[in-house]
């Protein structure tokens, strides 16, 4: 009986255990449910909608910023998802059908009408909606952190310089001075060895023992004499004939610009090629300094640059909008009596902008790399090979110069120093 | 004594050819000004240079040697704007090209219609698509990213470019492309003074055909 009784209450209790552990969880999951629920959506549903956000909104919408349209972030707070439904798949009829508040966002954006996507679903168009309240509970994060955080990895690296250089010259100049000090130790010592024994020497030796450098003999002497005017005319010689030289080098010309243009953010960071503003460099003679309206397809949007601000990019939409060109300074000046063209070496050539212009993306102001020399021209055309890779022009050419010899083609082989090809 | 003379000439000869190969022109350094150039007078051009512009009469009288009453180094056209040397073609005129292209006209909010009615002249060739791939790494590539889904490092300050390899975009015509790279579309702009019609079609047939085939 009592035994009956017992097993009764245990199985009570485990029951009543049982029960009030489902209930704890059942509690326990309700708790999370109200705090994160309205947020939690299926994490699936979000990728989906941050996919479908990269691949049909962000031409004009961004989450933090207005861009074309508004900024996105608390969307849902705005506006009904009914609503936004119908304004995603057809902007405008709503505009039309007139509801106030979509007649307002067209007359505030410029009458500029939102692209409808009908292809999208509703079920797709939520999924936007969620990953934009996900997203927009997030702080911005701005472009100027992500730059000064650069910064200070390209100083910490400019820090580093190699400083063994240095540290091998002073090495050098200690052991040298060394090597002196014991020389003139040892024959100090020496001398004075000998002078003890003085009596014993022959008269050769005396001599030497006693020697006293006549300083003024030695300066009269015709022989110093020669030597150093020899070595003086010789120098100044040199010198005069290197200076010539450098007459009509420019190169290292690095003059100021009238708007502080950086090649090393637009080529080096922002990757825009060469060719994209310089448009003749494939078709003509010169490789062109772009018009305005190339510097406004981005500018007229980026109104802030991160080294000057807007003072500089206003210059340029003030040029723009004044129809009044830039007098941007000439770096890379070849005299009038030689001729280049840049199609010929880019295009048939196949040269990269960097072998004459060298590393313009990382040049912040630009400056003349190469000496534009005719022996720098010269040495180029001797060792550059005959560029025949999609170009059937010298196909039948090269054929025949693989026929008959084993080196190869180069620019000088087929006229590339005859004068006048440059000079005419 | 000819000793001696014999080690002066080696000491002169050494100072003479030491060190003298190209990189020598190293030591002229960074430098704000022009420097010195033999006869200037060949140098500077008379004709009227595209890139150049010395709007000053005076710039080089001392060296000028015939009576037009202005400088050796003037060059400057004054009939023209901002007496430029360049001058933007008379309206009207039609530039000759290889393939025979007439101007396009069809403006920029027709483009639906021209969506509708563009047929590509180019073939779809491997040279053509090369082409093609090429411009677009040179023009298309820093917004639109190498693989066409909007995300080129011009992206980043510019805030929102088209993506081409997904989505609605898909979905476009091949003159779509070419309307949209001649006179711009939303907040891109017109990209007709870099690309000629030749290259807005290749770059067309490479987008429709290899771009976003390939995705």
């Amino acid at each position: 009986m009592f035994l009956k009784r017992l097993k009764i209450l245990s199985a009570s209790l485990v029951i009543f255990l049982i029960s009030f552990e489902l209930n704890f969880e059942v509690s326990a999951q309700d708790t999370t449910k109200n705090t994160n629920g309205a947020v939690a959506a299926d994490q699936a549903i979000i990728d989906q909608g941050a996919t479908l956000f990269k691949q049909n909104c962000v031409t004009c919408h961004a989450i933090h910023d207005v861009v074309v349209g508004p900024a996105l972030k608390d969307v849902h707070k705005r506006r009904q998802l009914p609503w936004i439904i119908s304004f995603v798949k057809n902007s405008t009829k709503v505009i039309a059908s007139g509801d106030q508040y979509a007649v307002d966002l067209y007359n505030k954006y410029n009458k500029t009408q939102m692209t409808s996507f009908p292809n999208l679903s509703d079920a797709e168009i939520t999924s936007i909606v969620e990953y934009i309240k996900v997203e927009g509970s997030k702080a911005p994060v701005t472009a100027q952190a992500v730059d000064g955080a650069k910064d200070a990895s390209s100083t910490d690296k400019s820090n580093a310089s190699n400083p063994y250089g240095d540290l091998t010259i002073i090495l050098l100049v200690v052991i040298l001075v060394l090597v002196l000090v014991i020389l003139i130790v040892f024959s100090s010592v020496l001398r004075k060895y000998l002078k003890d024994k003085e009596a014993n020497l022959e008269e050769a030796d005396k001599v030497l023992v006693n020697q006293k450098i006549d300083f003024v003999a030695f300066f009269k002497s015709k022989g110093f004499i020669t030597v150093v005017s020899i070595v003086f005319v010789a120098w100044g010689a040199r010198a005069c004939w290197n200076t010539m030289f450098y007459v009509g080098v420019e190169q290292g010309y690095q003059p100021v610009q009238p708007i502080p243009f950086s090649h090393k953010l637009h080529a080096g960071e922002y990757k825009i090629d060469c060719n994209y503003c310089h448009t003749g460099v494939t078709k003509g003679k010169q490789a062109n300094i772009p018009s305005l309206n190339i510097c406004m397809n981005c500018h007229s949007q980026i109104k802030k640059g991160p080294k000057y601000g807007e003072a500089a990019i206003a210059k340029v939409v003030k040029a723009y909008e004044t129809n009044t060109p830039v007098k941007w300074v000439r770096i890379h000046n070849l005299p009038d009596l030689s001729y280049f063209n840049h199609a010929q070496h880019v295009k048939v050539g196949g040269l990269e902008c960097t072998n004459c212009h060298g590393q313009i993306d990382t040049m912040e102001v630009v400056h003349q790399h190469a000496p534009l020399t005719m022996g720098w021209c010269i040495n180029c055309h001797r060792e550059t090979k005959v560029n025949g890779k999609d170009n059937d022009y010298y196909a039948k050419l090269l054929e025949s110069h693989n026929q008959v010899s084993k080196k190869d083609l180069k620019v000088a082989d087929i006229g590339g120093l005859e004068c006048s090809k440059c000079h005419y | 004594m000819s000793i001696t003379k014999n080690i002066s000439l080696i000491i002169a000869g050494a100072i003479m050819f030491s060190c003298t190969d190209q990189e020598k022109f190293k030591n002229i350094g960074i430098h704000e000004n022009t420097r010195w150039e033999f006869a200037p007078n060949m140098y500077h051009s008379k004709a009227y240079e595209p890139l150049t512009q010395i709007t000053d009469e005076n710039q080089g009288v001392f060296i000028s040697s015939d009576d037009d009453g202005v400088g050796e180094y003037y060059n400057s056209n004054p009939h023209n704007p901002h007496q430029m040397n360049m001058r933007v073609p008379a309206e009207g005129t039609i530039k000759r090209t290889k393939n025979g292209f007439m101007p396009y006209h069809i403006p920029k909010d027709s483009l639906s219609y021209a969506a509708k009615v563009l047929v590509n002249p180019l073939e779809n060739s491997p040279k053509n698509l090369a082409d093609g791939e090429l411009l677009y790494a040179k023009f298309c590539a820093h917004c639109h990213g190498a693989e066409g889904k909007g995300d080129g490092p011009v992206n980043k300050p510019f805030k929102g470019v088209a993506n081409l390899a997904e989505g609605q975009l898909k979905t476009i015509s091949m003159g779509h492309v070419f309307h949209v790279i001649s006179n711009g579309k939303g907040r891109m702009l017109s990209h007709a003074s870099q690309l000629d019609q030749e290259e807005r079609w290749k770059v067309a047939l490479y987008v429709k055909n290899k771009l976003q085939v390939s995705q």
